[in-house]
């Protein structure tokens, strides 16, 4: 079982909260969370522990970390605060897999710091911009579910973000988490990260959820296109958030890509 | 007590379909039912409404800012405020207010605050709400994870930018300037009075008030109830702070209308009522809570609210016209009624400024000047002596007239 541990890093001084599993001499996998956060160790992050020592750290600004968002300004101090993590845990590099939001964190790290990125798994990826495929307005939601346009069915936040929480708790967490998210994506989900794909030189795998009402299918085409040699797949029956929707098959793409380089 | 006229300038013309079209008379709504012609027609009897209201006697004027709104035509209050301020020579003007927070630099606003308070010989009222999630963050686009920093931060620069004598160099997180000197400098000193709007329970608001002794403005659009309960907690904390409550430092935003009977005010205004709410009825609840317009502790202050809405639905529907008297967002009747109610709110919230809010949605000229002008004779003279024996701190102070100067059209032969 996995547990949620709070480190002081260095040399950046931030503190991360983060959840490790799996063993420690299997290959590090860094796991970068959507939108939504990591509601708990849930079965993606339990399936992949069977073959990764899997790091999954709460960004700054979202879940226990919520009051540490002013301490970050832009995609820079996220790279920045999650090299500091891999360092303080002794990871030299490791595979990363981003969702949502989490998949730009991930570019960017693999723009800046390549050595670090053994492979590079972008699910759903948030952080560039087209006209044509503008998606739904993740932020202009109904207050009372506002993340449930993430799901492929809005009755899904609730079975897979909100039970077994306390209610107001999970409630004011989803609240604060889009807050997070907003700081880094309002008002449209262009982070700039389009100028420094052309730097990655990481094996790179795109997926795109079937079902993601943000992030339309033809973004998955649009990233693939600017990162050289990316491939691109599509996740059946997923909404946005993946690693709730399908945690097995998210695991599995992973597990293949990364460990087999298998795309299929 | 002092009186001021508000207005929204709303667009009166919309097609009875135009919500069956539209998700929202908000932000994305269709602007080709706009016609620019008729705008301009509009904006001038709007003004002219305002200037009517300073000649039977109201105290202020108030303008404020809304962007892509199908109810308030008014992007730029300073420019409505300068047009008054060329036209009005007593009535405070009073700007209810402008979003501080979009203006980069925020020195445009001090400026422009201060352009106006000289222009109008020091009758500008400051206000400066917070804004709403429509205007600022979808509308203009503001990031709402940092929108009340970046509100506190120009807030303080615009007031820094007004005192201090000598140039400066601002560093802040949103603003940076290496030389800070305005011109002009405000008529009034220290700076303008500010006002701060605020719609609804927000515990930040009233402390930020209560803190720097600004005037509380809580708005009865959804009755007496909400807004009991919002004033209340703003004199709370004045009390808090050992400091005795004046009531000059509220004021209170009401709908009013007034008839010679009160039939007659049902009969004659109730229609133009109802195009507003049926236009405004279930609109996009999208827009209402961008992410980070409220700190954690709003968000605990509303989620139970929240939940409490979701878990019991109600089909949304138009209020009827003894609904709205019943709760208290409409003031409505003949002289002696609308005296009545409005003494009970005033008394109740002990505001002292009352904001009346004469036209809505499509009413007509003649039955806003009406209103007004019977408001003026007959219902300040009742109501103007409450809190008489308090000092009002929070209205502008005007030079004397001698040192003012007139608008001049006559000048044939000058050269």
């Amino acid at each position: 079982m996995a547990e949620l541990q709070t480190l002081d890093l260095t040399p950046g001084g931030q503190t991360a909260h983060v959840w490790q599993g799996g063993d420690a001499d299997s290959p590090a996998l860094l796991f970068l969370h959507p939108i939504t956060g990591i509601p708990r160790w849930g079965e993606a992050l339990e399936t992949l522990a069977n073959d990764f020592r899997v790091v999954a750290p709460y960004q700054p600004g979202w879940g226990p970390a919520k009051d540490d968002l002013p301490g970050v300004r832009d995609g820079l101090d996220l790279v920045l605060f999650n090299v500091d993590l891999l360092s303080t845990l002794g990871v030299g590099s490791a595979h990363v897999v981003g969702v949502s939001i989490g998949a730009w964190i991930g570019a960017e790290i693999a723009a800046i710091r390549p050595d670090m990125v053994q492979s590079l798994t972008l699910v759903n990826p948030l952080g560039l911009w087209s006209e044509n495929h503008p998606g739904e307005d993740p932020f202009a939601q109904h207050p009372g579910f506002p993340t449930a346009v993430l799901f492929s069915d809005p009755e899904k936040r609730n079975e897979l973000l909100m039970a077994d929480r306390d209610p107001m708790d999970a409630y004011v967490e989803e609240l604060l988490d889009l807050r997070a998210s907003a700081k880094f994506l309002w008002p449209i989900p262009d982070t700039g990260v389009g100028r420094r794909l052309v730097r990655i030189d990481t094996r790179t795998l795109i997926a795109t959820s079937e079902h993601d009402n943000v992030v339309a299918h033809e973004m998955g085409d649009i990233w693939r296109a600017a990162i050289p040699g990316a491939q691109s797949v599509q996740l059946a029956g997923s909404g946005h958030i993946a690693d709730l929707e399908a945690p097995a098959a998210l695991a599995d793409l992973v597990r293949n890509f990364a460990l087999a380089g298998v795309t299929a | 007590m002092k009186f001021h006229w508000f207005h929204g300038m709303p667009w009166p013309h919309l097609p009875a379909d135009f919500r069956d079209r539209n998700r929202s008379v908000w932000v994305d709504a269709d602007a080709s039912v706009y016609d620019p012609v008729e705008g301009g027609r509009l904006y001038h009897e709007y003004l002219d409404q305002m200037e009517y209201a300073e000649q039977v006697g109201f105290d202020g004027l108030i303008v404020n800012e809304h962007h892509q709104n199908v109810f308030g035509l008014m992007p730029s209050p300073q420019l409505m405020a300068a047009a008054l301020a060329r036209r009005t020579s007593r009535a405070a003007i009073i700007m209810l207010g402008m979003s501080i927070a979009l203006y980069r630099p925020a020195t445009r606003a001090a400026e422009e605050i201060a352009m106006l308070d000289v222009l109008s010989g020091g009758r500008i009222v400051a206000g400066f709400p917070l804004g709403t999630p429509m205007d600022t963050n979808f509308a203009y686009g503001a990031n709402p994870a940092e929108f009340r920093r970046v509100y506190r931060e120009h807030h303080d620069l615009i007031l820094r930018a007004w005192q201090d004598p000598d140039v400066f160099a601002w560093r802040g997180e949103s603003t940076r300037l290496r030389y800070v000197n305005i011109w002009p400098r405000p008529i009034q000193q220290p700076h303008p009075p500010i006002w701060i709007p605020a719609d609804g329970i927000s515990s930040e608001t009233w402390d930020f008030c209560a803190e720097r002794d600004y005037n509380y403005v809580c708005l009865a659009s959804r009755g007496i109830a909400p807004a009991q309960a919002a004033m209340d907690g703003f004199w709370s904390r004045i009390a808090a702070r050992g400091v005795e409550p004046n009531p000059f430092q509220g004021a209170v935003s009401q709908t009013i209308v007034v008839a010679e009977t009160d039939d007659e005010a049902q009969q004659r205004y109730e229609p133009h009522f109802e195009y507003s709410s049926r236009h405004t009825l279930d609109d996009f609840p999208g827009w209402t809570e961008a992410p980070g317009w409220r700190t954690e502790r709003g968000i605990r202050e509303r989620a139970a609210q929240t939940m409490q809405e979701l878990a019991n639905p109600r089909p949304p529907r138009i209020p009827t016209w003894q609904e709205r008297l019943d709760i208290g967002s409409l003031a409505a009747g003949s002289p002696e009624t609308v005296t009545e109610q409005l003494e009970h709110l005033v008394t109740s919230l002990r505001a002292a400024h009352l904001i009346g809010v004469f036209h809505v949605g499509d009413m007509t000229h003649d039955l806003t000047l009406r209103s007004t002008r019977l408001f003026a004779e007959q219902v300040i003279p009742r109501l103007r002596h409450l809190w008489e024996d308090h000092e009002d701190h929070w209205s502008p102070r005007p030079i004397a007239t001698q040192h003012t100067r007139a608008p001049r059209r006559d000048l044939a032969g000058v050269n």
